[in-house]
């Protein structure tokens, strides 16, 4: 009976559920841990712990995994809701971005190179400024590893919604704009949370670098 | 729109956007594709934001939850991730700041520069 269970697609869904359930509970009793994080170590835990090879649980995590190409197109309702601050500071909105993306990418491959790191895992860090989403189909489409990326893709996604108030404080950064923006070309849709809770504009415009940012990273990739 | 139709057209488009994604001779993300796509057609009119609003809200509301399966994948790749995990860490939170920096002083710049700063906070 725990074998037909296990070998069912349902037991990826579930699990899946289960955890972030926990992990939403988690955050509500301890704050700042996201539940991405707590579930998914929970479910490697478990997996580890009772000797669960990963493939029964991929079994239903890929329908899970299906869903992030809808998830990334309704973003576009993101943009298009924020029409009018986007079109309001167009021209710094772009350059921000660009500016951002063309850091990201050219840091990461020079301490690639620095550390000699490999070709797949230099491929999989490359895009890991932008929301996972994008950043695994990045990865992917250049020889990475998805899930090496989507690793990536976290740490610095916690890094930047745990410190983005010492980074404005440091950085001398005032203006909300630049703010937000900043949030959302470093650390994607997990800062995003951070930046709408510090202000409504920082949430419009971190709203708007995920997407402007995932694109302009997706096209200067194809130049490298 | 009805639930149904909503899919339709969501589903419908990320499975264009595959098509594409295949056609052109360039690496390039169907989800990019998809997102672009979904962009212009809001903006050209064609489609409202009514025609995908619940499904669109449900998917943003939830976001996070799609990833992970991709982020459980790590255990798959441990080694190759243990074996460069110094450069893998400091790579991953080494250049955060710094793209924060760069970004956030760039636009701080324009805006000055063209005079129309949003209210600073205090």
């Amino acid at each position: 009976m725990l074998n037909a269970m296990l070998s069912s697609p349902l037991f990826g869904l579930t699990l899946s559920a289960a955890a972030w359930c926990a992990g939403r509970q988690l955050q509500k009793k301890l704050g700042l841990l996201p539940p991405l994080l707590t579930a998914s170590a929970l479910i490697i835990a478990l997996l580890v712990l009772f000797r669960i090879p990963y493939e029964r649980y991929a079994a239903g995590g890929d329908f899970i995994k299906l869903m992030l190409g809808p998830v990334t197109a309704v973003l576009a309702l993101n943009i298009y809701n924020q029409r009018a601050v986007l079109k309001k500071h167009f021209l710094p909105v772009l350059a921000g971005c660009l500016v951002g993306s063309l850091t990201s990418v050219g840091s990461i491959l020079l301490l690639c190179r620095l550390f000699h790191v490999d070709d797949a895992l230099a491929a999989s860090l490359l895009p890991k400024s932008v929301t996972t989403a994008i950043a695994i189909g990045i990865a992917e489409s250049r020889g990475g590893v998805g899930g090496i990326a989507a690793a990536a893709v976290m740490a610095a996604g916690l890094t930047g919604a745990v410190f983005a108030p010492l980074f404005a404080r440091l950085f001398h950064v005032t203006d909300p704009v630049a703010e937000g923006l900043a949030i959302g070309a470093c650390s994607h849709a997990l800062g995003t949370t951070r930046a709408m809770e510090i202000g409504q504009v920082q949430g419009a415009m971190s709203s708007i670098a995920i997407c402007v940012c995932g694109i302009l990273t997706s096209i200067l990739v194809l130049f490298l | 729109m009805n639930i149904m139709g909503e899919l339709t057209i969501i589903f419908g488009l990320c499975l264009v956007s595959e098509g594409i994604s295949a056609l052109i001779p360039v690496a390039f993300p169907a989800s990019v594709i998809a997102l672009l796509l979904l962009s212009l057609l809001l903006f050209a009119k064609v489609l409202k934001p009514e025609h995908i609003r619940r499904f669109s809200a449900f998917l943003v509301a939830n976001m996070a939850f799609f990833f992970l399966p991709s982020c459980v994948e790590v255990i798959k790749h441990a080694p190759a991730i243990l074996g460069q995990l110094v450069p893998f860490l400091l790579i991953s939170f080494l250049t955060v700041p710094l793209v924060y920096c760069v970004t956030a002083w760039v636009v701080q710049l324009l805006i000055r520069r063209m005079g129309k700063g949003g209210e600073p906070h205090a």
